[in-house]
């Protein structure tokens, strides 16, 4: 079992959209692929199609003491899903205070889904350092960051670095760190620049495709649907799917 | 945020792997690799060879052997016989691979035409009345020197060196300093500006490339042009020495290590200097290395004939082969453009040549004179426009004509000091070979000798005549076929010289007799034909040659049932003779017939990744089909994805990085849109020649259609052209009979207008009714026999 966090230092940069269609794309090359959401937003599932009404996700389950299993949905695209749920403030609050105690609690559940060495685990995480950030980081194989071509992005590079050398980089089972740069527009000279930079200062660990700025993506989830099942020939889809294949790469190479 | 900094590529992989995919589709599989093979190594590696008296017995013996088996003489059956066996001998050989098998072949053919010739010397000279002695020598002179051409063209491309690029220094502060000259006259702005462009690109350090645009027109708009971009604008108060002089002018007020030289129409690739510098680094000796001159537009024969890249073209077989033939002997010419020089070594022979109107040629022989070295690459790394209409060709080629024979005269190669053996061979085919058009005619008009005057120009009966020529013009044909085949398919030798023959005859022969007559004519790109028709003033010469064989055609048939016929066998050799000259012919009036050219500056075919972000914001992954300078053929995924008119963005990619253009779409049906590129900035049209015409791999494929030559597909196909000659003429010799009878303006019909059309007469109705059973006569020709052989 691998598992791909996926991180990003600011709000608003699509890393539930890639994250989606990052799973969509393994799972079409025949990998079993579980997505779990992180994030109290709670809108991961609605790019699978879930019923908006549902409130059913893991703050429930975890705070009933009870299985992953009974809120991990079937998508009609080849994944499954484990939403976060819908809860007051109060549960929030309760859960995130278990999560602090329970630093095992991530690790635990995901085990008792399954543990096949062909599948992908997708991690989506809320923007910055939390709690959940902390959980996902401590038991990822890979950590894919997900930026956005500004200077704000650029500006956080040195944080979320540290982020990684804490958690992750002393670990075995660590493959690596890497960044993508998502809605990217190679007519706005500032992001060709800064795409420039990070290759500079990143080297081999910046997807050497960046994703570009793709209207289709939005009206994907506008349609509740994965963009590659949306717009198959969108430039957007083409760039997510040579990052898959660039991600498995770099698993087969860690692996080996 | 400071500007990225340009990565200089290194010259990797890919395009060697292109290299290796085009040589496969030079050696076809039809060659196979067996036990003969075997065999001949293992001959090859016998340890005899080591020593020097047993090479020297072979040599002697097989030397012997040479001239017995060209002199000895034989009874008809007995030449028959001996001459099949060979012939089929070398059948058999030609399907085996290998160089050796290559030179058997070429050792038979030099035999059968060396036996051939010395039998036409030895026995049949008719030396009887002055008629039958005139036409006779005419032809035997045409003969040696057909032969001795066919001689020196094997000496030639024996062995080519196929040369590969040799790799630059990893430090690119070793790099040398390179000045770019683009000598322009009259050229318009719009066909120099991609060239300069593309130069800007070239992956060479900044600060050790200068760009020099050589202007002769001295013009405000090439100066203003040049500053916008940063590039040197240099002029001269005179013209003097044309092309030439210009350089030679540059020469005296720049200064770096090396001057590569680019007409003003050709488009370097970014890679140019990293493929060619190399070797400049490695031989210190070496004074110029050449390229090829690629075309990206169809030149007049593969327009008219509509065999663009489909069968190789009049040039290709100079740069696909003699060039490289000519490198292993150190005696590639260069050819103007497309070449590096060392500047040393140029100022030491003088600058350029300006003593010939092929200057280039005669520079390169001044530094092959004082030791220097000159290399060839046959990787095309430039590309450019080809001439635009026949007439235009014809006078370029006159040009070389003139120019050659005009070194031949002042500078002859076969004489002097410096120069190695094969360097005389090499030089001396060169120019030797354009003295074609006279012996070209000698052929196209030596069976009237006899069908018109009965001068019997070989003294001997057909029979005789079928088996001593008839081998020599098989073997010759089946080893250039081999040799060659990727280059010049067979029979095609025959129409280019056809066309040509008379054009470059008077200005070969003026220039050997004083080659200061004559002036440079500098050759027009970037013209447009803009409706068809026939070039009744370029095709004058073939228009006579065609209806002397013609009245000869029907001479000879007259002779052979009612008139004369005691010769039935002659009459008929020389009828053989003649109808292959129609078929000649014909295709030259095809050539002739210029068919309308639709686009201003050319499309190029490409395949490669590129993006369209519509107005909406959706963007689609697509694909560049073809491109020009104005705009892009994409492919999309799907039908109808881009909305017509609509406004859109069009990302090209190159490596990593990506540029985008404005663009408006202007077509789209199904899957294809066209688009057509909105106001570039300066950057932008940089950017644009940087990812299409100057891309390093933009010219790897570019032979990929070809078709795999065989002889007698490619005489097959020459009857093809000549048949649809022959239509086009018909056409227009009628259209301009009817022209004549009627002429006054046409009727206009106070409803319909001009095109209303009355009811035809009953006579209308009869021509109409000839035309449809002609048409009907050449269509079902056509099926039956003439299909021209495509992929």
């Amino acid at each position: 079992m691998t598992v791909i966090a996926v991180i990003s230092p600011k709000g608003g940069v699509g890393k539930t959209t890639v994250a989606v269609n990052l799973a969509c794309k393994l799972a079409a090359g025949g990998h079993p692929v579980r997505l779990v959401d992180l994030d109290p937003q709670n809108a991961l599932r609605l790019h699978l199609g879930a019923d908006p009404a549902d409130v059913n996700g893991l703050v429930h389950q975890t705070l009933q003491q009870s299985s992953w299993y009974y809120t991990e949905y079937d998508s009609a695209y080849g994944v499954s899903f484990v939403p976060y749920g819908k809860g007051s403030e109060f549960e929030r609050i309760t859960f995130e205070a278990h999560l602090s105690q329970t630093p095992e609690w991530l690790r635990d559940n995901l085990m008792e889904l399954g543990r096949d060495p062909n599948s992908y685990t997708i991690l989506d995480t809320p923007p910055g350092p939390s709690v959940y950030v902390q959980q996902a980081l401590s038991i990822a194989n890979l950590v894919l960051v997900v930026m956005i071509p500004d200077a704000g992005s650029y500006a956080t590079l040195t944080a979320i670095e540290g982020l990684l050398d804490y958690y992750c980089a002393n670990r075995t089972d660590f493959y690596g760190s890497y960044y993508v740069l998502n809605q990217f527009d190679a007519d706005h000279p500032l992001n060709r620049d800064i795409k420039t930079v990070m290759q500079t200062v990143l080297g081999d660990r910046l997807a050497p495709f960046p994703i570009h700025r793709d209207e289709s993506l939005s009206e994907a989830l506008a349609y509740q649907q994965p963009a590659a099942e949306y717009a198959p020939h969108c430039q957007a889809v083409d760039d997510i799917a040579q990052l898959t294949g660039w991600l498995q790469n770099q698993v087969d190479q860690a692996v080996r | 945020m400071s500007k990225p900094k340009i990565a200089y590529l290194p010259v990797s992989a890919p395009q060697f792997k292109g290299g290796e995919r085009r040589s496969k589709s030079r050696a076809p599989e039809r060659y196979k690799f067996g036990k003969l093979n075997e065999w001949v190594i293992a001959a090859r590696e016998w340890y005899g060879w080591e020593h020097s008296y047993w090479r020297a017995a072979a040599m002697i013996f097989a030397f012997v052997l040479f001239l017995v088996s060209m002199s000895v003489s034989l009874s008809l059956l007995g030449q028959a016989i001996y001459a099949g066996m060979v012939f089929a001998l070398a059948l058999y050989l030609r399907n085996y691979t290998g160089t050796l098998f290559t030179l058997i072949m070429i050792v038979f053919s030099v035999n059968a035409s060396s036996r051939y010739l010395y039998w036409r010397y030895t026995e049949t000279l008719s030396m009887g009345s002055w008629l039958d002695t005139f036409f006779s020598v005419t032809l035997v002179i045409a003969e040696v020197y057909a032969w001795l051409v066919l001689l020196l063209g094997y000496a030639q491309t024996i062995w080519p060196l196929r040369r590969l690029p040799e790799p630059m220094p990893e430090d690119t502060m070793q790099w040398p300093s390179v000045d770019i000259f683009i000598p322009t006259y009259n050229e318009s702005l719009k066909v120099v500006r991609p060239t300069v462009l593309a130069a800007m690109a070239l992956d060479w350090p900044r600060e050790k490339l200068n760009i020099y645009i050589l202007d002769d027109g001295r013009r405000e708009e090439f100066a203003e042009f040049a500053k916008s971009v940063g590039v040197a604008h240099l002029t001269r108060p005179n013209n003097n020495h044309a092309k030439a002089g210009n350089i030679n002018e540059a020469l005296k007020v720049t200064s770096g290590e090396f001057v590569a030289i680019f007409d003003c129409d050709h488009i370097p690739a970014r890679s140019f200097l990293q493929m060619t510098v190399g070797w400049f680094l490695r031989d210190k000796q070496l004074g110029m290395l050449q390229t090829p001159h690629h075309f990206l537009s169809p030149d007049p024969f593969e327009r008219n004939l509509g065999t663009f890249r489909r069968v190789p073209n009049e040039g290709e077989l100079f740069y696909g082969l003699i060039q490289d033939g000519n490198d292993l002997w150190n005696a590639t010419f260069f050819c103007g453009s497309c070449a590096v020089t060392r500047r040393t070594i140029l100022l030491e022979v003088g600058g350029v040549a300006i003593e010939t109107v092929t200057e280039d040629a005669h520079t390169a022989l001044k530094m092959h004179r004082l030791g220097y070295t000159t290399a060839y690459i046959s990787i095309p790394q430039a590309a450019g426009l080809a001439t635009e209409s026949l007439s235009i060709h014809v006078g370029q080629r006159i040009r070389w004509a003139r120019g050659m024979a005009q070194i031949f005269r002042v500078d002859n190669p076969l004489f002097g000091k410096g120069l190695s053996f094969m360097q005389r061979l090499c030089y001396s085919n060169a120019m030797l070979h354009f003295f074609y058009g006279l012996p070209r005619m000698v052929f196209l008009l030596a069976p009237l000798s006899y069908l018109f005057f009965q001068a019997h120009i070989i003294n001997a009966s057909a029979v005789a005549i079928a088996v001593y020529a008839l081998p020599h013009l098989f073997h010759a044909n089946i080893t250039n076929s081999r040799m060659q085949g990727a280059h010049r398919h067979s029979f095609w030798a025959e129409l280019y010289e056809a066309t040509l023959a008379w054009y470059i005859f008077r200005p070969t022969l003026v220039a050997l007799l004083n080659p200061k007559l004559g002036k440079f004519n500098v050759t027009a790109k970037g013209g447009l034909v803009e409706k068809e028709f026939f070039d009744w003033k370029i095709s004058e010469p073939y228009l006579i040659m065609l209806s002397l064989n013609i009245a000869g055609l029907l001479i000879g048939v007259v002779r052979l049932f009612w008139w004369n016929t005691f010769e039935v066998d002659t009459v008929i050799l020389n009828l053989l003779w003649t109808v292959y000259n129609l078929v000649i012919l014909g295709a030259t009036i095809a050539v002739a017939t210029e068919t309308k050219q639709v686009r201003s500056s050319h499309r190029v075919n490409c395949n490669q990744k590129a993006m369209l972000k519509l107005a909406s914001g959706q963007s689609f992954v697509c694909r560049a089909n073809d491109y020009s300078e104005g705009g892009l053929g994409l492919v999309m995924p799907e039908a109808d994805m881009a909305p017509l008119n609509s406004m859109a963005r069009v990302s090209l990619f190159m490596g990593e990085r990506e540029f985008v253009f404005p663009a408006k779409v202007v077509f789209a049906r199904d899957t294809i849109v066209g688009i057509e590129f909105d106001q570039l900035s300066l950057q932008q049209q940089m950017d644009l020649v940087q990812c299409t015409l100057a891309r390093a791999d933009a010219w790897l494929d570019w032979d990929d259609n070809r078709v795999v030559d065989r002889p007698l597909a490619g005489l097959k196909e020459i009857c093809y052209h000549s048949m649809r000659g022959y239509q086009h003429l018909w056409g227009d010799l009628k259209a301009g009979v009817q022209n004549s009878y009627r002429n006054k303006p046409k009727e206009v019909h106070p409803e319909r207008g001009l095109f209303y059309h009355k009811e035809p007469s009953g006579d209308q109705i009869k021509q109409g009714f000839v035309r449809r059973k002609l048409s009907g006569f050449f269509r079902v020709g056509r099926r039956l026999l003439l299909r021209p052989t495509r992929s």
